[in-house]
Order: structure tokens, then C-alpha cells, then sequence
């Protein structure tokens, strides 16, 4: 028991530190596209609350959601938002990446008002059932 | 003369009253210390069982061959905005309809096309295929 509660600790820890991780390096690479003029809008990547109906095995208690938001640049369209959201669910790595480390919704955004697309990961990739007791 | 003992003897008895006084507090340090040391010890086993322990479960299998593997955020954000285009201009330059005539070409051209509608999202993999293209099918872009 002391054992299981010492390796979730670490394992809290670890997970936190890959989430930032992710993060950062989702906004950093946007910053370099949108400043090189590869991207015409920048976009920016936070960690949101995420909607509780979409919960999988590997969810986080709290903050469950991967939010892309559109900021300067041009506004873009609902059309286009889908297909940023599109790329990102064909990228395979990414969605076992986002859900093993507790995401379980994908937001995109526009820069203004509360208009956006929001995606269920566990519905792009198979997730397999794991016995806790294993 | 005697009193000369007396008072040796007197300082004696108080610096062996000092000394037994000062290994008592010594005794009383020394345990604090030694449970400290133990308290230490733990951590570090528990540090190293850690690391050495791979606890291999599948859900943790699972989760570390994910962590593993890289991601190619510059393409993710390329592809976000640059793929359709690309994938627009691909899909009517390489499409096997184009190869009536030539078997072997319209073999190629369908291999790719597949493979172009498989990865529309993705610009890398786009690109390759459009160089594969220019070598394989003689196409100008």
C-alpha cells in the first residue's frame, strides 16, 4: 500500500512535469511558425478543465482538457478550427501522448467569443482495459 | 599538604561530574542523529527501489512506450494551416487516371495516390510523396 501510494506521488509529479512540457513545446513551436510566416495565425495551447462526460481510465481528476486557442493573427474560420483539430487527432504519437497524461477533451478556439470545436480522444485511438490488480 | 588534596580532589569530582553530565547530553544527541540517519536511509532505499524497480504493468507498459516516442509539433502546426493546399494540388497531380496508357506508372501513381489520401493531414509526409512524385512519375509541380 505504502509502496502503490509512494509510486502515485512520483508518478503525479512526472505527469505535471510532461503536461508543461507539452504544453511549452506546442506554444514554442507555434511561436517559431507564426513568426517565420508558416502559420498566419499564432495559436496557443493551455491545459483547460475539459468536459467530465469524456473521463477515461488515464483521466485527471481536474484539469482535463488540451485547449488550442487562436490568437493574433488572422480570425479564423469554424471550418478551419475543424481542421486543426483534425491534424492534431491524425497525429497518432500525440493522442496516446495526451491521453496517457490525463487530457481527455481537445478544444479548439477561436481568439474571440466561446465559439470552438471540442473533441472526446478516447474516440481517435484504442485505449485497452488494464487490470489495476495486475 | 592536605588541604592541597582536598581541593585536587574536589576538582576531580567536578570535572568527573562535567564528563558524566556531558555524555549524557552526548547520548540524548547521538539518538536524534541516529534516527535521522535512519529516517535518511529510508529515502534513499525507497529512491533507489524506485529506480530500480521498472514496475512494469501494462497500464504503466502502456504509458511509457507513449512517453517514449517524439512529436512533431513544427509539422502539427505546418500541416494545421498548409495541408489542404498541398493535398488539393497532390491528389489531381498524382492520380492514377493520368497514367491510362502506362501500366507501370498508373501502379506507382495509385501506390502513391493511396498513400496521399491516407496522409492529407500531414505536410511531411505530403512532401515526400510529392518528391517521390517528381522522381517516379516525371510530374511537374
Amino acid at each position: 500500500m505504502f509502496e502503490n501510494t509512494w509510486n502515485n506521488i512520483i508518478d503525479w509529479f512526472s505527469d505535471r512535469s510532461e503536461r508543461a512540457r507539452l504544453v511549452r513545446s506546442f506554444n514554442q513551436s507555434a511561436k517559431k511558425s507564426f513568426v517565420a510566416g508558416i502559420a498566419p495565425t499564432l495559436l496557443k495551447a493551455s491545459i483547460s478543465k475539459g468536459e467530465s462526460s469524456y473521463k477515461h481510465q488515464f483521466s485527471n481528476w481536474l484539469k482535463s482538457g488540451y485547449r488550442i486557442q487562436a490568437f493574433t493573427g488572422r480570425i479564423l474560420s469554424k471550418d478551419e478550427l475543424i481542421h486543426i483539430g483534425k491534424v492534431i487527432l491524425d497525429d497518432s504519437i500525440l493522442v496516446r501522448r495526451l491521453i496517457v497524461l490525463g487530457f481527455d477533451t481537445l478544444e479548439i478556439h477561436g481568439d474571440a467569443g466561446t465559439y470552438g470545436v471540442r473533441y472526446q480522444l478516447k474516440d481517435y485511438i484504442p485505449l485497452p482495459k488494464f487490470n489495476e490488480n495486475e | 599538604m592536605k588541604m592541597n588534596d582536598t581541593i585536587i580532589q574536589d576538582s576531580i569530582n567536578v570535572a568527573e561530574q562535567t564528563i558524566i553530565k556531558a555524555t549524557e547530553t552526548n547520548e540524548s544527541t547521538n539518538w536524534w542523529m541516529w534516527l535521522a540517519i535512519a529516517e535518511f536511509g529510508i529515502i534513499i532505499f525507497l529512491i533507489i527501489k524506485e529506480k530500480l524497480n521498472n514496475r512494469s504493468t501494462a497500464r504503466q507498459r502502456f504509458k511509457n512506450e507513449s512517453l517514449k516516442q517524439d512529436i512533431d509539433f513544427d509539422n502539427i502546426i505546418n500541416s494545421s494551416f498548409n495541408s489542404i493546399k498541398l493535398y488539393d494540388q497532390l491528389k489531381v497531380k498524382c492520380h492514377p487516371d493520368r497514367f491510362p496508357m502506362e501500366k507501370e506508372k498508373n501502379l506507382i501513381a495509385e501506390n502513391i495516390f493511396q498513400e496521399i489520401t491516407k496522409n492529407k493531414n500531414n505536410v511531411k509526409r505530403l512532401l515526400e510523396l510529392k518528391e517521390e512524385a517528381i522522381q517516379k512519375l516525371n510530374i511537374n509541380f
